[in-house]
């Protein structure tokens, strides 16, 4: 009860921090959205079976009647996952079409389509120019949409990861028979039996167990099989051991139990729906071209209807101002600009896939250049996933192993006796054994069948000592049992001692060996004497003492203790004949000799430290958020640097002063290790403030519930959050986060479905690979932007001026779209392949609120600078191209009203007379003119914005090879519609003279020297007030 | 681009979650409270200036807060003088120049401004230098190219928006209009005029004038009286009276164009489309029908002030009545295209006459 005040507590702050707007709505949405975080609110595991019984209306040895589960079937639905509900295709693909620039385009395509009929209505002749043009516009909103579309339809599926796991049968009591049935029809109350190898069917408490154990590691994150009875050994129904979750695997055992959940009511299913119930938060990327997309929108429609405003009261007729209008939502909006952007993501996307980064959903390209905090699950993604000796511990010694991927050098002291003894018992008491037919295969990657423990210490035998099997052959085993002792009643493999006999493969010596291993203070128990330098000595306290500082410190480690000892039997009292039976114990069990320590760790990967050095230097801070012990996250979290080694946390502080932990001032503890159970009295303030105040934080014990909160925590800080992870258990959090990675290798289906990235090799070091290219492509896009905004003052101002002045239409819509569409493309993918400026890695990244992809100086430079020289350039070609056939540029004002009659003798300049037609083509010449301007000074454009803040000899010209393709593709292009389709009138374009190509490159040039000089004073005075100015 | 616009999924209820009602209290009590904390913040907000915008503001608000102060001294010290709150306005506008803080601000603003009036009246210098240099580098008397206008159009007079003729010679009002276009056009073409403006020039060739660019140029003189029946000397009705219209044919005016090898630019009318005969005749005025050669070359509205187009009168003596006939007239001679597709007025012309009786 108390976590559900608590939670209503947390929901009030969280609403009214909100603010005055927040309505009742938005409160039931908010309580609604707290209910999901809620942990699992299941108190079955503490019930007996009677009132089991009495719950379910069953019976635990009949099961239910056949009619009964029958009627909860219908009531309940089936047992299986609730697919989510899915958008229509046709939403989807609608929503493209209206999303972005689309709707401004779709005006303008209307637009042209009522003037036509306006046009229509005055004169049924009138060209059908308008409703070509409204027809192209159409065209390429709908390309445009398709091509979004097509991205959008890449991305996958959620469900289907879940849906995978649904076990196809299961053996249920029902009208005290035992059945197979699908295990979709299972309801609340049946009587399910499980055997090893199962997927468990649906939540079950268990009933009665035989050495079940299950891999819950899908659910926690925990790689270790845990034993499963029937006993209540926690209140949390994740950590009792009498409950067997939906999904999970049986290892080995029988159990049975009752159905207590099915479906979408189980605790994975919970989790499903916490998964597709997360909302798909918009990407940083996403937010910034909305933002982009809304401020150039907002340009366009305020300077259209501004315009209108002017045409109109200019006396323009309504239908002049219309195709105005038109013209200058064409000219504003960069109709290639969101395609440009799209490819340039998913060519970082493909050379991220190169490097083993896989990119689900495009714009979480940029997401890791922008994320300021990595909460990483530990296991599988931090760790191997695999247990692995880490150290020993004989004659009084602690010695390291190699615990890198290969354990290629074992480096510790082997010329002991007692290391001998140890290697011996550690190859026997060993139930593992490779599977056959591997051996071409390293050891390391050899499959083993048995537990991880056993696994490891299996393949660090082998590694050392050399071909188990054959030792194993050689020392024939006589008898194996696991001794149970009553004063452990768990199920726990850790209280389990094991035990073997063997035959010595020493001919001579015909005594068999006892060896036993497990826990080491019940090894100890059993052991009077100890092994010291290959010598048996007398157990006393110094050596008891010495022990318990080894076991302790290794503990301290989160490692795994196992203990080790022997005892060869006396030849006399057990001959070779002797019958070992397990169930009489006619041997000895105490008095043996102990030998040693053996510390199994899941150990971190060995490019891990690196990559979390990198991310720091980055200035992100990595969490690692983990479902197991608080102790063991701690160990990892130090050694792969997360904690970093000068670093303590309050409790480190305490035990340092020895004071207690409550009065140590929290601001002096860097690092923080917060459990799942404290972060569940937390309030959603109190975990704000340890975000904030803790630069190094694991939480450990967490339930996926909780990663979700503490996601939102981070969120909640306006940082930006990567989640990594592999299991099931991170899916919610993985989807939540602004861009979740998960493992490529040991990931679960859910947890790639969930995730925007998935690491094929599982290499943490490649989400630095991944922060690196964000990073480039967010400066580049920039680039791209810059580049794509300059020239459309320059299609903009003909319009202005043609409305204000009265020229002759200096470019026309169509020709605009040429320049959006055509010539500018290929160098704003181009942008895309420049190499960072300087080293972005060492930057902190960037602020999601503040730096914005389209910034001021941005839009300032490349609207008002950039831009209007542009624009110059492009007017002085105009005048030049019409001053030489006869207008010269005086006379060209005010002239629009009779150049656009129908006249067939207008007088230019020169008292020569001009037919509407022959005007016509000089118009279009113009348009030529103006589109070949542009383009010339767009070059020059393009070569500025290679760079930021650098020279562009500092940057190298030629660096960058996509670059020239780009400038030869716009001349190409450019070429190809001037020379090669001047002749096809459709698209008013003619044959341009020659030297006309070249008027504008002055301004190009001065463009360049302008652009110089802007980054010379940015570099020289760095932070100053031109640098704030005009740094983009 | 991708748009994530998903449709969030309502979250099914985790097992037995219970929600107690009292909680909306407490909740309440958060909400009021912040909603409190809000408008501080609000307000200081407001009291932040952040761009230069709002420095006006900010001056206006310490003038108000001043006027306060000024009030509350007045009613604790009576009957201090007025020049003194105008004295203190003026130190406190004073003190907000030389804040440094607020100057530093406001002198930024003004660099800027200052800046961008540089860098744009430099770009304003660069387009003059350029329409300069470009207006020094084109001769006003000869354009540079002239691909574009050439071949050369033609038009008709009277010309009133439309090509089409329809009139019933009974009803004045439905003709008038031509006569006073066609009467308004011939005026340059006056007899005495053109005497007295330009010189009688030898017909049959071109009228070159050597000489420099920039010298005055002589027009050959085109009478009024060349167009005989359709001068509207004789008929100033120029035969619309009559139901026989006579329609001007002018050829655009290309600087230095000359009818190829001698020969005259003829002009030939017939039906576009449609019967042959339903023209019968036209009598064309002058009789060759063509442009005579001493109108050409022509050099230029600078120089050739008095240049008056030759005409070509057609009078359409006889055309059908009531009916429209499409005639089309084109020029006829070397230099002279007239099938161009896409223009309609090279080299030809196309009309209609519709006369009703």
């Amino acid at each position: 009860m108390k976590d559900i005040q608590n939670s209503g507590k947390e929901d009030g702050q969280e609403k009214s921090s909100r603010g005055r707007k927040d309505t009742c709505w938005n409160r039931k949405k908010n309580r609604q959205k707290q209910e999901i975080k809620e942990e699992p609110d299941l108190d079955d595991h503490k019930l007996s079976s009677e009132d089991l019984e009495k719950k379910y209306g069953t019976n635990i040895v009949a099961g239910l009647s056949s009619a009964r589960a029958a009627e909860l079937l219908v009531r309940d639905g089936p047992n299986a996952l609730s697919p989510p509900k899915e958008t229509p295709e046709i939403i989807k693909f609608l929503k493209q079409m209206v999303g972005g620039f689309s709707i401004l385009l779709w005006f303008g395509a209307i637009l042209c389509w009522i003037a036509y009929g306006i046009q229509y209505s005055h004169d049924p002749s009138s060209s059908l120019d308008n409703v070509y043009l409204g027809a192209v516009l159409a065209v390429v909103v709908i390309l445009t949409g398709m091509f979004a579309y097509y991205q959008e339809a890449k991305s996958t599926n959620i469900m289907a990861g879940f849906s995978k796991m649904i076990p196809r049968q299961a053996l249920v009591i029902r009208d005290a028979e035992k059945k197979t049935i699908p295990a979709e029809q299972l309801v609340v109350g049946d009587i399910v039996e499980i055997k090893g190898g199962d997927q468990i069917p649906a939540d079950l408490r268990l009933l009665s167990s035989q050495g079940c154990k299950v891999d819950n590691s899908s659910l926690t994150g925990e790689s270790e099989p845990q034993g499963r009875s029937c006993e209540c050994t926690h209140d949390n129904p994740l950590e009792t051991k009498n409950i067997g979750f939906y999904s999970t695997t049986c290892l080995e055992g029988t159990a049975t139990g009752m159905v207590i959940n099915t479906g979408d009511r189980t605790v994975i299913g919970q989790i499903a729906s916490l998964a597709s119930g997360v909302g798909n938060e918009k990407t940083p990327i996403a937010i910034e071209i909305e933002h982009f997309v809304h401020i150039v929108a907002g340009v366009a429609v305020s300077l259209g209807i501004t315009f209108f405003i002017i045409a109109v009261s200019m006396k323009y007729p309504v239908l002049d101002s219309i195709i105005f209008l038109i013209g200058i939502i064409v000219a504003n909006v960069p109709e290639g600009l969101l395609a440009t952007v799209t490819v340039a993501l998913s060519l970082t996307a493909k050379r991220m896939a190169k490097k083993n980064c896989l990119v689900k959903n495009l714009e979480a390209v940029e997401t890791l250049g922008s994320t300021s905090i990595i909460c990483s699950d530990k296991t599988g993604t931090l760790t191997q996933n695999r247990m692995t000796v880490a150290h020993l511990w004989f004659d009084n010694r602690i010695f390291v192993a190699d615990t890198s991927e290969d354990h290629s050098n074992q480096m510790f002291d082997q010329s002991s006796g007692t290391w001998a003894s140890l290697a011996k018992i550690i190859t026997l008491c060993n139930r593992a054994e490779f599977k056959t037919g591997q051996e071409s295969v390293p050891i390391m990657k050899k499959i083993v069948v048995g537990d991880a423990s056993e696994t490891a210490l299996l393949k660090f035998s082998e590694v050392i000592v050399g071909d188990v099997m054959e030792i194993r052959k050689r020392n024939r085993k006589e008898m194996e049992a696991p001794i149970n002792n009553t004063l452990y009643p768990a199920c726990s493999i850790l209280s389990l001692l094991q035990l073997s006999i063997h035959e010595t493969d020493d001919p001579d010596d015909n005594r068999f060996l006892v060896v036993m291993k497990g826990a080491p203070e019940r090894i100890l128990e059993k052991c009077s004497t100890i092994m010291i330098n290959g010598q048996e000595q007398p157990l006393d306290e110094s050596s008891a003492e010495a022990f318990h500082t080894a076991y302790m410190e290794l503990g301290g480690l989160g490692e795994r203790v196992l203990g080790f000892c022997h005892l060869y039997l006396p030849a006399e009292e057990f001959p070779e004949t002797y019958s070992f039976d397990t169930d009489a114990m006619n041997f000895p069990t105490s008095n043996l000799c102990f030998v040693g320590l053996l510390s199994l760790i899941d150990p971190p990967r060995s490019t891990v430290p690196d990559a979390v050095a990198k991310c720091r230097s980055a200035g992100i801070k990595v969490i690692m958020v983990t479902g197991d012990h608080p102790i063991t996250a701690k160990a990892i979290a130090r050694s792969v640097g997360i904690i970093s080694a000068n670093s303590e946390t309050a409790e480190d502080i305490a035990k340092r002063l020895n004071i207690a932990v409550e009065q140590v001032n929290k601001r002096d503890a860097k690092a923080a290790v917060v459990t799942g159970m404290e972060l569940k009295d937390m309030s959603s303030e109190q975990l704000d403030e340890i975000l904030a105040n803790h630069s190094e934080i694991v939480f450990a014990r967490t339930s996926p519930q909780q990663k979700l909160i503490i996601v939102e925590g981070c969120q909640r800080q306006d940082a930006v959050v990567a989640v990594t992870g592999d299991g099931v258990n991170d899916s919610p959090a993985l989807k939540k986060a602004d861009i979740g990675i998960a493992m490529g290798i040991a990931g679960s289906d859910a947890a790639k479905n969930a995730a925007d990235m998935v690491l094929l090799d599982d290499n943490f070091a490649s989400i630095v690979t991944g922060v690196e290219e964000g990073r480039l492509i967010f400066d580049n896009l920039k680039k791209t932007i810059a580049y794509t905004l300059t020239k459309n003052i320059a299609e903009l101002c003909p319009f202005l001026i043609y409305i204000v002045l009265g020229l002759p239409l200096p470019i026309g819509t169509i020709t605009i779209l040429f320049i959006d569409l055509g010539t500018d493309i290929i160098p704003s993918v181009a942008l895309a392949y420049e190499k960072a400026e300087s080293d972005i890695m060492n930057q902190k990244p960037r602020h999601k609120k503040e730096d914005r992809l389209v910034n001021r100086p941005l839009a300032i430079y490349s609207y008002l600078h950039i831009g209007l020289m542009q624009s110059l350039g492009a007017f002085v070609v105009y005048f030049t191209v019409y001053a030489q056939e006869g207008f010269r540029p005086g006379f060209l004002i005010g002239l629009r009203v009779d150049w656009e009659k129908d006249m067939n003798d207008l007088e230019d300049s020169y008292g020569q007379e001009w037919t509407r037609y022959q005007r016509q083509y000089q118009e279009w010449t113009g348009y030529t003119a103006f589109f070949v301007a542009i383009m010339v000074q767009q070059i020059a454009d393009l070569i500025i914005r290679k760079t930021r803040r650098n020279s562009i000899f500092q940057q190298g010209l030629f660096r960058n090879k996509v670059i020239w393709v780009g400038i030869a593709s716009q001349i190409i292009i450019a070429l190809i519609l001037s020379y090669g389709l001047g002749s096809v009138t459709a698209l008013n374009l003619t044959m341009l003279r020659p030297q006309y190509w070249f008027v504008a490159v002055p301004f190009a040039a001065l463009i360049w020297v302008y652009d110089e000089v802007r980054k010379f004073y940015i570099r020289r005075y760095p932070g100053g007030w031109w640098d704030m100015n005009m740094y983009y | 681009m991708r748009r994530q616009l998903r449709s969030r999924r309502a979250p099914t209820l985790p097992h037995g979650y219970h929600y107690r009602l009292d909680d909306q209290d407490e909740v309440n009590q958060n909400y009021l409270a912040d909603e409190e904390e809000e408008a501080e913040e609000e307000a200081r907000m407001m009291g932040v200036p952040n761009l230069e915008k709002e420095e006006e503001e900010d001056l206006v608000e310490e003038e108000k807060e001043e006027k306060e102060v000024v009030q509350n001294e007045e009613e604790e010290g009576q009957g201090q003088p007025m020049g003194n709150t105008w004295w203190q306005k003026l130190q406190l506008i004073n003190e907000y120049l030389w804040d440094p803080e607020q100057r530093r601000s406001l002198a930024l603003t003004g660099l800027i401004l200052i800046l961008y009036f540089l860098f744009y009246a430099s770009l304003a210098a660069v387009i003059t230098i350029c329409m300069y240099t470009l207006l020094l580098a084109i001769s006003p008397y000869m354009p540079t190219f002239s691909e574009r206008v050439k071949p050369p159009g033609i038009m008709i007079r009277p010309f009133a928006h439309s090509l089409n003729f329809n009139f019933n010679v009974s009803e004045p009002d439905t003709w008038q209009h031509y006569v006073i276009s066609l009467n308004g056009f011939l005026q340059g073409y006056n007899d005495s005029l053109q005497e007295e403006m330009n010189v009688d020039c030898p017909p049959g060739q071109y009228f070159l004038q050597d000489g420099d660019e920039d010298e005055d140029k002589k027009a050959c003189q085109f009478k009024r009286s060349f167009l005989k029946n359709c001068s509207g000397l004789e008929d100033p009705t120029f035969g619309y009276s009559t139901g026989r219209p006579c329609i001007l044919l002018k050829m655009n005016r290309i600087v230095g164009f000359r009818p190829e090898l001698g020969d005259p630019v003829k002009v030939s009318c017939k039906v576009q489309t449609g019967d042959e005969n339903d023209i019968r005749s036209i009598n064309y005025y002058p009789e060759s029908a063509s442009f005579d050669l001493r109108y050409y070359p022509y050099y230029g509205k600078l120089t050739h002030v008095n240049y008056t187009s030759p005409l070509v009168a057609m009078h359409f003596t006889d055309v059908v009545k009531n009916q429209a006939v499409p005639v089309q007239c084109q020029l006829k001679g070397k230099s002279i295209i007239n099938d161009v597709i896409n223009d309609r007025f090279v080299g030809r012309v196309i009309f209609t006459l519709n006369i009703e009786t």
